[in-house]
């Protein structure tokens, strides 16, 4: 079938068996390889994406239902050359080890300030649980809220 | 009583061909629950009573009970083990912020995921909480305006016997593992008859 | 005058006889003192550095100068998070004499000639390249001044060298420039080293040169990798232990929609299709027959792993620990025991390989690029300067990718189909054919004096192998070493005051894969240890931390071990009462000659163990980036307590279970610690281990605070209030 959506702001039109996991067409179809496969399960949020700005996890989203839907994807979390508050709080304090779980972790966060922007520890905690095996947790939650800070700070910074 | 005899054994021999017909075509349902024991006859002859027991299978198994918890944890699994990874309940039964149902629960199960899913996934508000209850206090419940969200009996047969969410019971899907969820010990069609049945009798609940 | 006397003959006899005497004595001496050199050649492993295995004299292989004057360091080792890769520009951008920005990390390619003959591992990058990479470097900076000498024809002597710039008289060469011009390198001997005191990059806390592309998500691992017209691959994987493949059913498979070809080989079946759904769909109808023998459970696997069971091998003694333990009154005894553990990193395995007539292509991730190599040649009758491994950035390591053998499935999918075939595991087979970190169990004995010290002290750990079995090395490790180095790393006692005490180590070999897990031995011998050692002190009626100083020998590995231990409980303001309902928990262990010392602040709150704060010393001799030894105390210290509170594998019906995260659980965000504290010290004059020694202390750390709480030792892993 042919579905239609936006991917990072770009219109897009694929020919497609409908019940392919959205992880494959934004990796394999697409060419985006931010989105990563961690289990296939929605067990540990590796592939965490953006559908209308809410979290989703892709290896358990068929691509039909993105069809008319917004997707953005890490790749797409950045203003062009702008990093977004929270890939800028994650450079500051020099968050990844392997990487290959961050940009799960980055989306989930980003979804998580665009509904509390200033989370507690406790909302971090309920809210962000994804699997890193190299344990950046302890950094990850600083930079969380280091990212909530750049992120009003922004908002400060916006003309009325 | 030969009558009765005659209609166990019509409605078993229509439940054998259904169950050889689904297994055949799905390939996936290993095994299908047999009636247990204590169930009787067909719809057109269940006492409300009967009716009632029929229903309260259903409603009192893993499939629906995971979803009605008394906390804000839903559980998962044929052991009803707490939900993994922390997941709760949320201001509005649709988890939290930025990890509501709908981040890996969509509306129909992924079966590659082994994530189950139907429309409107969420957790069953915490004043239809069945978690612990015993059958009766969940029949109340039901019939409790101020628990059922206003609804009249009608409308709870209407919810019981159509709604996506609760029909999902008889569709649950595989597991990560590929294993197919246990569905409820009553078939579909049987429960909607007694959920009906119950009803036209006057929804009676038995004092226990 | 004398007799002269009789020329001696040649007796043939005589020399057979005695050189067979002679040989026959050797041959005894050895046989009886075997146990002797074998605790040498195991106190001689326990400390030493491992040198690098590869090609250290040729800067070429090592530097490439771009015309935009920027250094790409080709590195043999590869990048899984622990920081090499930053570590090594910090080296190489001292001596070369260019700033941190110009220098731009690869993975080497094994084309490139410049190969590991080992494997990324073992927290041995930066300790094994420290010397080498320092000559290389400073080495291609001669290289290139005496290059722009010929240039501006004067003498490399009156040169400047500054950010990749060589100066002279007002005239400026980058570089650069100067590679453009080369027709010969003139190679030079090893320059003089600079005075580490000096340099400008190590020792600072450089952020990780990888870090803005695992930012924006870069296609940097292995799992990315593409190449034109690349199909997609699947292999049917054994699910029980000691499954042999027997043959397959392979006619649903072909019908699938996007097969393209299902290959099948004498050990493995596979199937390649046009998409990664296509080929999973596939592999899921396939029907593959196994054979076999028996049907393992969880207890018959801890049947085997008991002390007593299996063969021992004393790897350390001094005194007579055994006599007096056996012959005293008031001995402590105590067990222990861990689990199975998976590496569950996040990318699983896979390769993307590109097999043509007579050469092939493999990206992919792996720590063992000269092995997989190897592999691959044999089995496709190459060979191996015909294969090319590239290596990619590693979504975890932790010795999971110590042996990469499922490149040679990807090589003859591609084969098969004449096409680049990515192939790679899911995450079920992942789990169950894991090579794993064994299960393991404990018995400690121990005396105290009248003093209250400790008079003898013997530490006997069972273990299924780690080292044993594994490609990397010849099967003479395990008639020379006789007990697995791997398994009993961690296992020694390092408190060397102690004047009798003793380790047996006792080897049982599992019927399943068992093999490297971050700081192997490690974990699990110093949880049994470090808790014992808490015991005694307990029973001496001292503080833990004293009664561990106490103990600690007067050299150099002594003091280095005394100072992270006071460090650690210094930072930690150490106290051991309970307050608030917070008790503090203390645990020390020595890997690699790099001492660690830690302190966890736990309480219990529903029935569950909560770790609020971990304060840990650290002593890595030089720490060429602090900020991420710190980020490598970090994540080890909650990998850690992760395998220590929450990770166990089953054995049901001769699966490996379970198979999946969640049901396999472990450390999330909310249970991670809010606060680690990392207090750096540095005692030793090249850099050592760092990615290992972290997780040793703290698993006792925690168990040790949950004593203080509830009176009840833990004594397994995962550890749970009962």
């Amino acid at each position: 079938m042919t579905i239609s959506f936006n991917i990072n702001g770009q219109p897009t039109s694929l020919d497609v068996d409908g019940d392919m996991p959205l992880l494959w067409v934004v990796r394999d179809m697409l060419d985006l390889k931010g989105t990563k496969f961690g289990c296939g399960k929605a067990a540990c949020g590796a592939c965490t994406l953006h559908v209308d700005g809410k979290a989703i996890r892709s290896c358990s989203y068929a691509v039909k239902y993105a069809e008319g839907k917004n997707i953005t994807t890490i790749e797409g979390l950045s203003n062009g050359d702008q990093l977004h508050p929270v890939q800028q709080a994650w450079m500051e304090e020099i968050v990844p080890q392997c990487g290959y779980c961050q940009p799960g972790f980055m989306m989930a966060t980003a979804a998580l300030l665009s509904e509390i922007p200033n989370p507690t520890d406790e909302d971090i905690d309920n809210n962000i649980v994804n699997v890193c095996r190299c344990a950046t947790y302890y950094r990850m939650r600083k930079a969380i809220h280091r990212a909530a800070d750049i992120q009003s700070q922004n908002a400060k910074n916006q003309p009325s | 009583m030969k009558k009765t005899y005659r209609a166990y054994l019509a409605s078993s021999l229509l439940l054998g061909i259904l169950v050889f017909g689904f297994s055949t075509t799905t390939g996936e349902y290993l095994s299908e629950p047999k009636l247990p024991e204590k169930s009787k006859s067909t719809a057109a002859e269940l006492t409300p009573e009967q009716a009632f027991d029929l229903m309260m299978e259903v409603l009192t198994h893993k499939r629906c009970v995971n979803c009605h918890p008394s906390d804000d944890y839903p559980r998962q699994g044929e052991d009803s083990h707490i939900h993994n990874f922390g997941v709760q309940r949320g201001p509005d039964n649709h988890g939290v912020a930025a990890l509501q149902c709908q981040t890996c629960h969509q509306s129909e199960n992924n079966n590659h995921a082994g994530v189950p899913g139907a429309p409107e996934w969420s957790l069953a508000p915490r004043k239809m909480a069945w978690q612990g209850l015993t059958r009766v206090e969940i029949a109340r419940s039901m019939l409790n305006p101020d628990n059922n969200g206003g609804r009249t009996l009608e409308e709870t047969v209407h919810h019981l016997t159509e709604h996506e969410l609760v029909l999902w019971a008889w569709e649950p899907g595989v597991d990560a593992n590929g294993t197919p969820r246990e569905k409820p010990p009553v078939p579909k069609a049987e429960y909607i008859k007694a959920v009906k049945a119950w009803a036209a009798g006057g929804a009676p609940i038995p004092e226990e | 005058m004398s007799t002269p006397k009789p020329k001696k003959k040649f007796s043939r006899r005589k020399f057979i006889v005695r050189s067979t005497v002679g040989v026959g004595v050797a041959i005894g001496a050895t046989y009886f003192t075997r146990p002797l050199w074998r605790r040498s050649i195991a106190g001689f492993v326990n400390s030493a550095e491992l040198p690098y295995n590869g090609s250290t004299d040729e800067p070429r292989l090592w530097f490439e100068v771009t015309a935009d004057n920027e250094v790409i360091l080709n590195s043999p080792k590869v990048e899984m998070g622990q920081g090499t890769f930053t570590g090594l520009a910090q080296i190489a951008a001292d001596e070369l004499e260019v700033d941190i920005q110009q220098i731009k990390v690869i993975h080497a390619p094994t084309a490139s000639g410049n190969i590991d003959g080992t494997s990324t591992g073992g927290s041995t990058s930066i300790s094994s390249l420290w010397q080498p990479l320092r000559e290389l470097a400073a080495t291609m900076r001669e290289m290139l001044k005496i290059e722009a000498a010929k240039q501006l024809g004067t003498d490399a002597a009156a040169l400047t060298v500054k950010d990749g710039m060589v100066t002279h008289n007002g005239q400026t060469l980058t570089y650069g420039e100067i590679v453009k011009n080369v027709t010969e390198w003139e190679i030079p001997e090893t320059p003089p080293l600079k005075d580490v005191s000096t340099y400008k990059f190590v020792g600072k806390p450089v952020p990780r040169v990888d870090l803005k592309d695992k930012v924006i998500g870069a296609p940097m691992f292995g799992m990315d990798a593409s190449l034109p017209d690349m199909l997609y691959g699947a292999v049917v994987r054994s699910e029980r232990i000691g499954a042999t493949f027997v043959g397959a059913d392979t006619s649903a498979a072909e019908k699938i929609p996007g097969v393209v070809k299902v290959v099948k080989e004498p050990d493995f079946v596979g199937v390649v299709a046009t998409s990664q759904m296509a080929a999973e769909q596939a592999k899921q109808a396939i029907k593959a027959e196994w054979a076999t023998e028996r049907n393992w459970q969880s207890e018959d696997i801890e049947a085997m792993i008991k002390v007593g069971q299996g063969d021992p091998v004393t790897i350390q003694k001094t005194g007579r620990a055994k006599r007096i333990l056996d012959n005293e009154e008031d001995v402590v005894t105590a067990e222990f025991a861990s689990p199975i553990g998976a590496h569950a990193q996040m990318e699983p395995n896979g390769a993307v390989a590109h097999v043509e007539d007579d050469k092939a292509t493999i990206i992919m991730s792996t720590q063992v690029v000269n092995l997989t190599r190897k592999e691959v040649a044999d089995r496709l009758g190459l060979a191996p300067e015909d294969v090319n491994i590239i290596p990619t950035y590693l979504g975890g390591g932790f010795g999971r990718r110590l042996h990469t053998p499922n490149a040679v499935q990807a090589a003859v999918l591609s084969k098969a189909v004449g096409k680049p075939v990515k192939c790679f595991f899911n995450r079920r087979e992942e789990f169950q054919n894991d090579t794993f970190r064994p299960p393991t169990h404990h018995v400690l004995r121990g005396v105290l004096d009248k003093q209250g010290k400790i008079k003898a002290i013997e530490h006997n750990l069972s273990s299924g192998d780690v080292m044993f079995g594994s490609p990397m090395f010849p099967g003479i490790a395990e008639p020379v070493l006789g007990a697995d180095a791997g398994a009993w790393r961690g296992g020694m006692i390092q408190y060397g005051a102690i004047p009798n005490f003793r380790t047996v180590s006792w080897r049982v070999k599992l019927p399943f894969a068992t093999s490297w897990w971050r700081s192997l031995g490690l974990l699990a011998n110093t949880f049994a240890i470090e808790s014992f050692m808490d015991e005694l002190a307990l029973k001496a009626g001292k503080d833990p931390v004293q009664f561990r100083l106490e103990h600690i020998q007067e050299d150099e590995a002594g003091h280095r071990l005394r100072e992270v231990i006071k460090a650690a409980a210094e930072k930690a303001g150490w106290k051991d009462e309970v307050v608030n309902g917070r008790a503090m928990g203390f645990a020390a262990s020595t890997d690699a000659r790099t001492p660690c010392a830690q302190v966890a602040e736990v309480s219990i709150e529903n029935g569950e163990i909560k770790v609020h704060k971990v304060t840990c010393a650290i002593d890595p001799g030089i720490a060429v980036n602090p900020d991420q030894v710190r980020a490598q105390c970090e994540g080890s210290i909650i990998m850690g307590q992760s395998a220590a509170m929450y990770e166990r594998m089953f054995v049901k019906d001769g699966q490996l279970l379970p198979t999946i995260y969640g049901p396999y659980r472990m450390a999330l965000m909310r249970d991670a610690p809010k606060e680690i504290d990392v207090v750096i010290l540095e005692n030793a004059d090249a850099p050592g281990a760092v990615g290992e020694p972290p997780l040793g202390p703290i698993g006792a750390a925690i168990a040790n605070a949950v004593f203080r709480l509830t009176g009840e030792r833990l004594r397994s892993l995962p550890l749970a209030i009962a």
